[in-house]
């Protein structure tokens, strides 16, 4: 007798097994993943809060302090500063000349001067770096006034670097000279002066 | 066969897998670097803070310093030189009431007037907004007669410069003595809009 075979399927059968066993597998590996991510991302959220937060009003703050030098830049702009430089320097040039004590100067020439040599005239003469130059005429009764003179200078530390300009004989008998040399005031005789503008 | 049919539910696990594999290992795996470089970051910011904040102070004791230079020339411009208007008769009386008390007499007195514009350093159209005046005279008398006068032109509340001294022996006690002075006087902005007007 021959065996009976039924087939009820309405199409031909196909084992689909496999392909449902990766899907779960996929699934439910792709499922821990995502529940980690999220997770993590929640916890790195939550725990970089205040940072995060930190960072922007640090970054707001050096906003604020851009445009708060942007604008003192802007008010330093508006200010001549060639011409108050200009000024300054002409201003401290003034205090020193005002500052300039004749008599201490006169005392210090009375000291280096022979007894045969007497001053005629003095001019001094102030360098924007504050050195102060002096043109200097005496008359002397001998020829070697003008040599002593200079060796007195030297001795002295209020003068530096005597020169000496011209030396010509007079109808008195005597001699005429002009030196010119550099004069240190004693430090007490200093005088006021301004700052300079920053640069 | 059967992969096939189902290719399109595949296709979009396998992409989910994938894309939450790529956030694990970038973003899990590298969690502690992420927290450090956003400590990083704010170190960063810090110094950027510190940077600008430095540089705000700076500028703003720079512009301080401006102001301070400039109060200072304007008390010197205002309150020593003053203008001409205002002090020029003072100021000779004064050089006038010295001599008198230092027992000399100038017999003449001569003035000249250098406009600041001629002043070397003058900016803008070349003026530094002063004038200086010079005044010279002679005397005669005796050295201690001469060193008093000096003294007391020193010691003078008004702005007086003594530009250069000349001496020439008259006689046996008494000197002749030449004497430059110079004071300065700032420019009156009344009268230079005036002229300007004119």
């Amino acid at each position: 007798m021959k065996p009976l075979h039924l087939n009820l399927a309405s199409r031909p059968y196909r084992d689909y097994r496999p392909v449902y066993a990766a899907v779960v597998v996929m699934s439910l590996l792709a499922a821990f993943l995502m529940f980690y991510n999220v997770e993590t991302y929640y916890r790195y959220t939550h725990d970089t809060r205040n940072t995060r937060a930190k960072i922007a009003e640090l970054e707001a703050q050096t906003q604020q302090e851009r445009q708060r030098e942007q604008m003192v830049q802007q008010r330093i702009k508006g200010l001549d500063l060639a011409r108050l430089g200009a000024q300054t320097k002409f201003v401290n040039a003034k205090l020193a000349e005002r500052a300039f004590s004749w008599s201490t100067l006169l005392d210090e020439l009375e000291s280096v001067l022979g007894d045969d040599v007497r001053l005629m005239s003095v001019t001094p003469s102030f360098s924007p770096e504050g050195d102060i130059k002096l043109s200097l005429n005496f008359v002397s009764k001998s020829g070697d006034g003008m040599i002593r003179t200079i060796n007195r200078m030297h001795a002295d530390p209020q003068f530096r670097n005597p020169f000496p300009n011209t030396q010509t004989a007079t109808d008195g008998g005597g001699y005429s000279f002009d030196i010119i040399v550099q004069y240190v005031p004693p430090p007490m005789s200093g005088g006021v002066r301004l700052s300079e503008a920053p640069r | 066969m059967i992969w096939k049919e189902k290719r399109v539910l595949l296709i979009v696990l396998t992409l989910v897998l994938a894309a939450n594999t790529i956030f694990f290992f970038t973003y899990r795996v590298q969690y502690q670097s992420r927290l450090n470089s956003l400590d990083d970051r704010q170190s960063q910011v810090q110094g950027e803070l510190d940077q600008a904040s430095t540089a705000r102070v700076r500028a703003e004791q720079t512009f301080a310093s401006y102001r301070k230079v400039e109060n200072d020339v304007l008390l010197v411009f205002d309150e020593h030189w003053s203008t001409q208007h205002d002090r020029f008769t003072k100021m000779f009386a004064e050089v006038t009431r010295l001599a008198i008390a230092s027992s000399l007499e100038p017999s003449s007195y001569s003035f000249a007037k250098r406009d600041a514009k001629r002043i070397a350093g003058g900016v803008r159209g070349g003026t530094l907004g002063v004038t200086e005046v010079r005044i010279s005279f002679g005397v005669q008398g005796t050295y201690e007669q001469v060193r008093r006068l000096i003294n007391l032109l020193e010691l003078s509340r008004q702005f007086i410069i003594i530009e250069g001294i000349a001496l020439t022996a008259a006689d046996e006690q008494t000197l002749s003595l030449d004497l430059r002075l110079k004071t300065i006087f700032r420019d009156d902005p009344n009268q230079d809009a005036a002229q300007k007007q004119l």
